[in-house]
């Protein structure tokens, strides 16, 4: 493509180096500042004060704790979405997948509670493991019909998300409604042994190991194995893999199930992690931040954490602008909408160069 | 059936028509983007900013302005929206969401009481003190038609409520007609289906995604403005709680067809207004996520349906929906 319009040629870069590639993500992350705080002015929002309360955040050891907590939910998920997207699988329902994860994680609390069937050793890894399947499965019926009946992926899994989210509604308003509760929809708090912060006195050093785990997992897999060559090949030319050999439905299957796996773990991290019971609308739209995450960090899974736990950060900065400054949490989710506007704009400039002419 | 049973479903079947109409305006945006080839996730941002914007200069200026300013921003969005898409060709998924959740934080910002306050006081610093600080706006008022408004169940449904809710019906045989019957639409069908044949007869692809776009930008505002002004005028933040990703939902349920998207509106109306009186009349007080769930469930169901292969011929997808055209 060659076009001059205005004077300013476009045209589509051949390769790009590294070093270029990572000023532009630079610059444009930079430049997303400039325009929150355009944004922030233009509404009367005081700028300096809301974005020196995001980047104070980061400075003081509680509260960066805190963000790491929040960040994890949000990375669990988007090391999933850097699978599912890697395969060109467009998962936009990690929040119902968060939702499902949670929903199985207080199911295995609920059986050791109530039935005493699982041993108070074993509660905690057999949660982690419910929400994973159960996360999986949930991604997997839209990974089903995709590739069996060619149904697109997008609706389906946005739409699974409201299901997910009402489900849980059920449980906490009906049959799981903790009787002790002065009839609050909230499940019975959680015993301490199925808390996250039972391990190492706080819970973001368990969610921060499980999210590095995880994330060196998931690089493993997609570099290094057969069966993440096949996600990649599927994604970038779905013909060829079909020639090729690769049995399209069962990678499929397989990669929605990682994908929605890791996002239920994400799950199991907001319900033991960060609230300790289940209650309705438990995630403020983690698994749609993790979509950003996913992009900002490039699917990179190891850049990934680091990148949740700016976003982590962002929510917790979020609660202190609405403390001090008086400020709905909205200002938050402006700053977060423009980075991901910015990042998106920076894939352009990646894909062409673009010079003015006199 | 006795009669307060009668006089009971009548009033479910008007709440139907008032609470679709939020889906039918925004859906019939989102059909002209999609039969256009572009996918606009960014429904529910443009609805709940309209909502906003409603919400503050119908306060300060009256519905008139209000609903001038929200197509203003409406167009300004859509427009957005395809310079991102179209122009640059970025991915309509993604820059949909970044959209969503821009038109969520604006709306949240806007509906602060103190940023709401300033923005009133400037667009008219002689405003009524009251209107600084209310939660709420004045509602559109019901338009009764003579004679037609006495027909038992229809008059009640069709010709005793707001302009909106008459502008929606209008438009929806104009924006059928348009669709179906006019050049600029079958223009307009041939770039979602094939952009490249399109290109070649001679239609410019980028103008018509960008009037789609814009079309659809101007009218998922308005729906949010109605959904403020014209039917739940109290603001709460968040208040459009996911029907702009009904109103996507709603345009496969009518196939992307204009006319199927008023039954499909007023049947999500309808389930909408079920559950509320539903509950108020204490019956199913378990069942209510269930049937809100109904609307997403139908929504895969006939997903599934469409993607046989004779159901597609018989209905028409749009074969390039989601895929930024370029001449190369």
């Amino acid at each position: 493509m060659l076009r001059t319009v205005w004077g300013i040629r476009v045209e589509r870069r051949l390769d790009i180096p590294r070093r270029t590639s990572a000023a532009i993500s630079g610059l444009l992350i930079l430049l997303s500042f400039v325009v929150a705080s355009a944004v922030f002015e233009i509404l009367g929002v005081n700028s300096v004060r809301t974005l020196s309360t995001i980047v104070s955040v980061f400075l003081s050891p509680s509260s960066l704790l805190q963000a790491i907590l929040r960040g994890m939910p949000i990375g669990l998920a988007a090391l999933g979405l850097s699978i599912a997207f890697r395969m060109n699988f467009w998962n936009i329902g990690a929040e119902g997948q968060l939702y499902m994860g949670m929903f199985a994680a207080t199911g295995m609390v609920l059986l050791h509670a109530y039935y005493g069937a699982i041993p108070e050793q074993l509660l905690f890894i057999t949660m982690i493991l419910a929400s994973f399947i159960s996360g999986g499965l949930y991604c997997t019926l839209p990974g089903f019909l995709k590739s069996k009946l060619g149904v697109n992926e997008i609706l389906p899994t946005l739409m699974l998300n409201y299901v997910a989210i009402l489900f849980v509604d059920f449980l906490v308003y009906g049959p799981w409604r903790d009787p002790k509760g002065f009839s609050f929809p909230l499940s019975i708090p959680f015993p301490d042994y199925a808390r996250m912060d039972g391990f190492f006195g706080n819970s973001s050093y368990l969610g921060l190991m499980i999210a590095i785990i995880v994330a060196a997992l998931v690089y493993g897999l997609m570099r290094w194995t057969t069966l993440g060559f096949e996600l990649r090949l599927v994604g970038q030319n779905v013909d060829a893999a079909k020639y090729g050999g690769v049995n399209l439905l069962k990678t499929t299957l397989i990669g929605s199930f990682l994908a929605g796996g890791l996002a239920g773990i994400g799950g199991l991290i907001i319900v033991s992690g960060l609230i300790g019971r289940l209650r309705p609308r438990a995630s403020p739209g983690y698994g749609y931040t993790a979509i950003i995450v996913a992009f900002l960090a490039g699917l990179n899974p190891w850049l990934i954490v680091p990148a949740a736990i700016f976003f982590g950060g962002l929510l917790v900065a979020g609660e202190a602008i609405q403390a001090t400054l008086n400020l709905p949490v909205a200002a938050v989710q402006v700053f977060q909408a423009i980075i991901f506007l910015m990042i998106i704009v920076a894939e352009f400039f990646k894909r062409y160069r673009v010079t003015f002419k006199r | 059936m006795s009669l307060e049973a009668v006089v009971w479903l009548e009033s479910v079947l008007a709440g139907a028509v008032q609470a679709g109409t939020v889906f039918l305006i925004a859906s019939l945006g989102e059909i002209y983007a999609e039969r256009s080839g572009v996918l606009n996730l960014g429904m529910e941002g443009m609805m709940i900013v309209g909502a906003a914007i409603s919400f503050i200069v119908s306060n300060a200026l009256g519905h008139g302005f209000a609903m001038m300013a929200v197509i203003l921003i409406g167009l300004i969005l859509g427009l957005g929206h395809a310079f991102l898409t179209v122009t640059l060709k970025l991915n309509q998924i993604v820059v949909g969401l970044a959209l969503t959740i821009l038109g969520l934080g604006l709306g949240g910002l806007l509906g602060n009481a103190e940023i709401r306050k300033r923005i009133i006081l400037a667009l008219n610093p002689g405003v009524e003190e009251r209107n600084l600080i209310v939660q709420e706006a004045s509602k559109l008022p019901d338009i009764h038609i003579p004679f037609l408004k006495d027909i038992p169940v229809l008059g009640s449904m069709f010709f005793q409520q707001n302009a909106l809710v008459y502008l929606s019906l209008i438009l929806t045989f104009v924006m059928w007609f348009i669709l179906f019957r006019s050049s600029f639409g079958l223009a307009l069908r041939s770039v979602g289906e094939n952009p490249a044949m399109a290109d070649a007869m001679g239609i410019n692809v980028f103008r018509i995604r960008y009037i789609a776009m814009g079309i659809c930008g101007m009218l998922g505002a308005l729906a949010g403005s109605y959904l403020f002004i014209g039917y739940q005028p109290f603001w709460v933040e968040g208040m459009t709680a996911g029907r702009g990703f009904i109103s996507l939902a709603l345009v496969i349920l009518a196939t992307w067809n204009p006319l199927r998207a008023v039954l499909a509106a007023y049947l999500f109306g309808g389930v909408e207004t079920l559950q509320f009186r539903l509950q108020l009349i204490g019956v199913a007080a378990q069942l209510p996520q269930f049937l809100l769930m109904l609307p997403y469930i139908v929504t895969i169901v006939t997903l599934t349906l469409l993607s046989l292969e004779s159901v597609k011929k018989k209905i028409g997808v749009p074969a390039s929906l989601g895929i930024p055209y370029s001449r190369e």
